[in-house]
């Protein structure tokens, strides 16, 4: 099993019975006038929902670990976690090295300024300084393939353009920990394709953990695979084993555990 | 306060790049440009000298140099807080994707207003032989008053663009708030206009220490009292201290409710 090989190894990340409990608030008090109102009527306007119910696991450098399950099981809240957007309600994590995640690419660009001046906004954001990133440009755009409209602003990109941008910038942030998303359903097959490549050489020297609902992408790309299902940890593997235990999972009906 | 200063040191970068973009963004694709840096305040200050000076006739000596010697200040002031309350708002989807400290966002607010405030200067630096007024010496004494301000207005915005996540209706009564902050204090007119058994009210406006360093340098040619100075820089800091307080204390919570 992957996990004897890899337990020399150190680990990147380390999840120790991890709890994320939202306060799921069923008609938000956004404004004033409904918490006074609330305040007199007593009535409770939330209640408690669990998005992890206590997970474990560990992932030791060089892993590549696919997260499979069906929507709302946990999955992304996994990756916020990792990349330090979540603060976990209880349990405790440990993440050694910088994380860049590719979860929908070109969140922090803005509409009005060109493709240049986000790919320095961009990579401030995601943790580089204005030197590195200034080094980095020229294989951002060789990557990216945007010709004269790198100069122009974003709003007058193309969604494709833009995930072309976000996955250049991303993947130049060099991170230690990669976590991809679900982002590669997007963009022409010839770009998947590079950024399928760049994965794969990415891979060999770094840690990926990498969400998505396609089996073939999972068995093919990842070393081992994580289940969850409705915030629980169910079967931590092989691709092949946990894939074959997601599949009779998908057969229930939701919320029959 | 320790933990503000390491954020802004290490985010020093992303901070000034964050301030630049809402400054570039603010007067993008508009004709004049960053123009509007310095015509803003010209043109308010034109329409208040005509409604002040010459039909309330408001007996005071280049009124324009009066009123815009504070009125400069509290622009900074008064925009910063605007744009300050919806500054963890507007960056909510990515606050939800990616990991940064979140008290970038005020801090590049107030900062791009002090840029602006920068550029609003120049009008009136042109002004001044214009209307045949002195430069006074006691110029050099602004950096003091400035900090005081900018220091109560990262206070506010720190306040404001946290209780604006749990309840929008912030920005709205912001604005409210503003324009009755605008009358109920010295900008318009100075202290001695109000009637000596109200000025006591008048005294806890903090705006009044932190606008008084801006008029008597600029305008009287005077330096403040050192009981004045410190007035303004300690309103600065204790602005400060508490808004940030709250902000540190719910920064962790507010990403489940942008």
């Amino acid at each position: 099993m992957s996990r004897g090989r890899a337990a020399s190894r150190p680990a990147r990340l380390c999840f120790e019975n991890v709890v994320q409990r939202f306060r799921l608030i069923r008609e938000r008090p956004d404004t004033l006038r409904e918490v006074f109102t609330r305040v007199f009527r007593h009535s409770s306007h939330y209640h408690d929902f669990e998005a992890l119910k206590g997970v474990s696991f560990e992932i030791v450098d060089g892993e590549m670990v696919g997260i499979v399950g069906r929507n709302g099981s946990g999955k992304s809240t996994t990756l916020k976690i990792i990349a330090g957007v979540y603060r976990p309600t209880s349990g405790v994590v440990t993440v050694s090295g910088k994380v860049a995640a590719l979860i929908e690419l070109g969140a922090g660009f803005h509409p009005d300024l060109t493709g240049r001046e986000n790919i320095v906004l961009n990579g401030l954001l995601m943790g580089l300084s204005k030197r590195e990133i200034r080094a980095r440009e020229e294989r951002i755009l060789n990557f990216a393939e945007l010709g004269e409209f790198i100069d122009s602003p974003i709003k007058q990109y193309s969604s494709g353009m833009i995930l072309r941008l976000g996955f250049s910038i991303a993947m130049e942030v060099d991170p230690d920990i990669l976590l991809i998303d679900e982002i590669l359903a997007v963009g022409d097959v010839a770009f998947q394709q590079k950024c399928l490549a760049r994965i794969d050489d990415f891979r060999r020297r770094k840690t990926i953990v990498y969400v998505s609902h396609s089996a073939t992408s999972v068995r093919q790309l990842c070393d081992r695979a994580l289940l969850l299902h409705e915030g629980v940890l169910l079967a931590d593997g092989p691709p092949d084993e946990v894939l074959a235990a997601y599949g009779e999972i998908l057969h229930q009906p939701v919320g029959a555990t | 306060m320790r933990s503000l200063i390491s954020e802004i040191v290490r985010n020093r970068e992303l901070i000034w790049a964050l301030a630049l973009k809402e400054l570039r963004v603010r007067y993008k694709r508009s004709a004049l440009g960053f123009l509007w840096a310095l015509l803003n305040p010209l043109l308010t200050m034109l329409i208040l000298t005509v409604v002040f000076s010459t039909v309330m006739r408001l007996q005071i000596d280049h009124y324009a140099i009066f009123l815009l010697s504070v009125l400069l200040p509290w622009t900074l002031f008064s925009q910063s807080l605007a744009y300050g309350v919806e500054s963890i708002v507007g960056n909510g989807e990515l606050l939800k994707k990616v990991y940064i400290a979140k008290s970038v966002f005020p801090i590049a607010a107030v900062l791009s207003n002090v840029i602006n405030f920068f550029f609003s200067l120049i009008p009136l630096v042109i002004l001044l032989p214009l209307m045949r007024f002195p430069f006074h010496w006691t110029w050099i004494y602004l950096p003091v008053p400035l900090l005081g301000l900018v220091l109560f207005a990262l206070g506010c915005s720190f306040f404001l663009a946290m209780a604006n996540v749990f309840f929008r209706d912030v920005a709205h009564i912001l604005q409210v708030v503003l324009s009755a902050w605008f009358y109920v204090s010295p900008i318009i007119y100075s202290l001695d206009f109000v009637p000596a058994r109200y000025r006591f009210f008048f005294r806890l406006n903090p705006m009044l220490y932190l606008l008084n360093g801006f008029r008597l340098s600029i305008y009287y040619g005077l330096l403040p009292s050192l009981q004045s100075a410190a007035a303004s820089l300690g309103c600065g800091a204790l602005g400060l201290v508490l808004g940030y307080a709250i902000f540190r204390r719910y920064q962790d919570t507010l990403v489940f409710y942008v």
